[in-house]
C-alpha cells in the first residue's frame, strides 16, 4: 500500500511538536470562528491567512493550521445553531430544526455534545475517504491536457453556484467579474494589462487583499445596516447528562450522514448545504414514525452535523486533486496554496507529497483534538458567544487591518480592500455571489495559461478545446450545472425552506 | 422594483465594452503574434460579461432595498472610519488609530462611548504587544515613538 507509507510520513510531518500546536491553536481559533455569528468559516479562514504568512510559517505549517481551522470552524458552527437557533454558516441551518428544541428543553448540553460526537464521526468516514479517493483522482487527473483542463475549470465556475442556486446567471456574471480582476498586471508574454501606470498594479491584484476586503469589511457593513450589534439572547447550557446508549444511538444516523455528505462533499455543485439537508431528510425518511424530528431528536442533530462535517472534508477531494475549490472556504485555502508558491492539483501529490499527506493526517488528528476541545471546553465557547458583535466586529475589522498592512507595511493596500469590501456590500446587495469572484481571481491565470497551452499545441484551432471525449464530458457537465438550477432548483429550495419553517411553527 | 440589477447591467455593460476596447489597444508582445496574445482572454471575458449583464438587463431580480436616511449615514460614517484609519495608521500609529477606529465603531454600532474607546485601546495596546514581541513584526508606533525602549 503506497497511500498508507505516504499517510505514515504525513503522521511524521503532522505529528511534529510546532505542527501539532499550530493544529491545536487552528483548531481553537476556528471553532471560535465557527462559532461567532456573522463570522463563517471562508471569512474567518481569510482574515487569518495574512497572519500565518507575516508569522513566516513554513508551508506545511501553515497550510496545517488553516486546515485546522476550516475543520473547527465546522464544530463551532453548530454552536450558535443549537443556542441562539441563527446558523453560524448555510450548512448549519438543518441543525437549528431539532438542535434549538433540545436546547429549549433543557438539553443544550447533550445536544452540543452530540452533535461533537457527529461531526467527529462525520470528517472521520469523509477524511477516510479522502485518503482513499484522492490518490485515485490525482493519477486520474495526471492524463488531463491543456483542453481538459480548461474545460474542468468552466465546469468549477458552472457548478460553483450549486443546483440549489438561485440565478446562474450571476455566478457567470461573478466569474467573469473575478476572471477581469485577475488580468489585471504583467502578463506572462510581458505585456501590461490594465495597469493604467500605476506601479501597484504591475503585479496584479493580491486576491488575499481581494479576498479579506470582500468577506471581512462587507460583513461589517452589513452588520451596521442590520443594527445587529447587540446580539441574541442564549439558551442557558445545562450539565451534561450523556451515557454511552445515547451515544450508540446516534451511531448509524451520523455514519449514514457522514457517507453522503462526502458524497455530496466530492461532488461539483453539491457542498455542505445539500449535503446537511440530504442527510437530515433521509434520516427523517428512515426512521419515520419512530423519531420525533423537528421537536429535539437527537438524531436530527446528528445527521446534518455528521452531513456537514463530512461534506467539508470531501470538498477538499478537487481541491487537493485538480486544484479546482467546490466551495468559498475551500477556494480560501486554494489561495493560500497559491500564496505559498504551490501549484495544486494532482502534480502536487508528487512534488508535494509532504505537504499534501501532512495537511491529510493533520485532518485526522484535527478531528480527535476538536472533539477533545469540544466536550469539556464548550462552555468557554458559549461564553464568547454572548460577547456582543459591536465589540467583536470593530476587532475582527483591526484584525483584517493588521494582516493586510503587515502584508507589505503599504497603506495603498489597506485602501484597496476597504474599495473591495464597498464593492462586497454592493454586489451582495445585488445578490451576485462572491464565490466565483474569488475562484476567479484565483484561477483567471491557470485558465488562460491553459487555454494558450491548448491553443498553442493545435495551431490555433479552437476545436481543440472539445476534441477529447473528456472535455467533451466536462462541458456537458458545465452546461447542466448551469441549466439544472432552473429545472431543480426552484423545487429543492422550496423544499429546504418548508423544513426550517415547519419547525418553527412547531 | 427591479431597477438595481438594470443599473448594475448597464454599468457592466459599460465595463465591457471599455474593457474589451481596452484588449484591443494592447502592444503585439516581442516575438511576434500568436494564436492567443494578450488580448484573446480579455475578449473572451469582454463577452461573457456583456452578455451577462445583457440577461440582467432583461430579466432583473427584484430589488433589495438600500439604506438610505440614518442606516446609510451610519454606513458612510463607518467608511470614513476606516479610510482614515487606513490614512492616519503610519502617522499616528498603531495603537492611536486603533483606539480611535475600533473605538469608533464600537460606539457607532451600539456601544456606550466609554466602554467603546476603551476596548479600542486595550485592542490596540494588546495587539501592538503581540505584533512587536511575541511575533517580531513591527507595527508603527507613530506619535507614540517617543516610548520606544531599544
Amino acid at each position: 500500500m503506497e497511500t498508507l507509507g505516504f499517510l505514515i510520513d504525513g503522521f511524521g510531518v503532522a505529528l511534529a511538536p510546532h505542527n501539532l500546536m499550530f493544529a491545536l491553536l487552528g483548531a481553537f481559533l476556528g471553532t471560535l470562528i465557527g462559532a461567532l455569528p456573522g463570522l463563517g468559516p471562508a471569512n474567518g479562514v481569510a482574515i487569518l491567512i495574512p497572519l500565518a504568512f507575516t508569522l513566516g510559517l513554513r508551508p506545511e505549517t501553515a497550510m496545517i493550521m488553516l486546515t485546522a481551522v476550516y475543520a473547527g470552524a465546522m464544530y463551532g458552527g453548530r454552536i450558535s445553531s443549537i443556542l441562539l437557533n441563527i446558523p453560524g454558516d448555510e450548512p448549519a441551518m438543518m441543525t437549528c430544526l431539532d438542535g434549538y428544541p433540545m436546547a429549549q428543553k433543557g438539553k443544550a448540553a447533550e445536544a452540543l455534545a452530540i452533535s461533537a460526537v457527529a461531526s467527529f464521526m462525520g470528517s472521520l468516514i469523509a477524511t477516510i475517504g479522502l485518503i482513499l479517493l484522492a490518490p485515485i483522482l490525482a493519477d486520474f487527473a495526471l492524463t488531463f491536457g491543456p483542453a481538459e483542463y480548461f474545460a474542468l475549470f468552466m465546469l468549477a465556475f458552472a457548478t460553483l453556484g450549486g443546483i440549489t442556486g438561485k440565478n446562474p446567471v450571476k455566478t457567470v456574471l461573478a466569474a467573469a467579474i473575478g476572471l477581469i480582476i485577475a488580468t489585471v498586471g504583467i502578463d506572462n508574454t510581458g505585456v501590461q494589462r490594465y495597469t493604467f501606470g500605476v506601479l501597484e498594479l504591475y503585479e496584479g491584484v493580491d486576491f488575499i487583499i481581494a479576498i479579506v476586503g470582500l468577506f471581512a469589511i462587507s460583513e461589517l457593513l452589513f452588520f451596521i445596516e442590520d443594527r445587529a450589534g447587540g446580539g441574541k439572547e442564549s439558551v442557558a447550557v445545562n450539565k451534561l447528562k450523556l451515557s454511552w446508549k445515547d451515544i450508540r444511538g446516534i451511531m448509524p444516523t451520523s455514519i449514514r450522514g457522514g457517507v453522503l455528505g462526502f458524497i455530496a462533499g466530492v461532488l461539483p455543485g453539491a457542498g455542505a448545504s445539500l449535503g446537511s439537508f440530504i442527510s437530515y431528510t433521509l434520516e427523517k425518511r428512515v426512521l419515520g414514525r419512530k423519531g420525533y424530528f423537528g421537536e429535539g431528536d437527537p438524531r436530527g442533530v446528528a445527521a446534518p452535523e455528521a452531513g456537514n462535517n463530512g461534506a467539508s472534508s470531501g470538498a477538499l477531494v478537487p481541491m487537493l486533486t485538480l486544484g479546482v475549490p467546490g466551495s468559498g472556504t475551500t477556494a480560501v485555502l486554494l489561495a493560500l496554496l497559491i500564496s505559498l508558491n504551490i501549484t495544486p492539483g494532482p502534480l502536487m501529490f508528487t512534488q508535494n507529497a509532504d505537504i499534501v499527506w501532512g495537511v491529510i493526517a493533520a485532518l485526522l488528528i484535527g478531528n480527535f483534538l476538536l472533539l477533545v476541545l469540544n466536550i469539556p471546553l464548550v462552555g468557554i465557547f458559549v461564553k464568547l458567544l454572548s460577547v456582543p458583535p459591536m465589540y467583536l466586529l470593530p476587532i475582527v475589522t483591526m484584525v483584517a487591518f493588521v494582516g493586510i498592512y503587515s502584508i507589505s507595511n503599504t497603506t495603498f493596500d489597506l485602501y484597496f480592500m476597504v474599495a473591495f469590501g464597498v464593492a462586497g456590500y454592493v454586489l451582495r446587495k445585488l445578490e451576485i455571489p462572491l464565490v466565483p469572484i474569488i475562484l476567479g481571481l484565483l484561477l483567471g491565470p491557470e485558465m488562460e495559461k491553459n487555454l494558450r497551452h491548448a491553443l498553442d499545441i493545435a495551431d490555433g484551432d479552437w476545436t481543440v478545446l472539445w476534441d477529447s471525449g473528456l472535455a467533451i464530458g466536462l462541458w456537458v457537465f458545465a452546461g447542466l450545472g448551469l441549466i439544472l438550477p432552473y429545472i431543480v432548483g426552484p423545487l429543492l429550495r422550496r423544499r429546504m425552506q418548508v423544513a426550517p419553517g415547519g419547525a418553527e411553527g412547531d | 422594483m427591479t431597477f438595481n440589477d438594470r443599473i448594475f447591467g448597464v454599468l457592466m455593460i459599460v465595463l465591457a465594452v471599455a474593457y474589451g476596447w481596452g484588449a484591443t489597444q494592447f502592444p503585439e508582445p516581442f516575438g511576434g503574434s500568436e494564436a492567443v496574445g494578450p488580448e484573446t482572454f480579455p475578449l473572451l471575458l469582454a463577452v461573457v460579461l456583456g452578455l451577462s449583464s445583457l440577461y440582467l438587463i432583461v430579466r432583473p431580480d427584484p430589488d433589495n432595498a438600500w439604506p438610505w436616511s440614518r442606516t446609510g449615514l451610519e454606513l458612510i460614517i463607518a467608511l470614513v472610519v476606516l479610510v482614515l484609519y487606513a490614512m492616519l495608521l503610519q502617522p499616528l500609529g498603531f495603537i492611536i488609530s486603533t483606539l480611535l477606529a475600533v473605538g469608533t465603531l464600537c460606539w457607532r454600532m451600539g456601544a456606550r462611548p466609554v466602554k467603546a474607546y476603551v476596548t479600542g485601546g486595550v485592542a490596540g495596546v494588546v495587539v501592538f504587544l503581540l505584533f512587536n514581541f511575541a511575533l517580531d513584526l513591527s507595527l508603527p508606533l507613530g506619535l507614540l515613538e517617543f516610548l520606544e525602549v531599544s
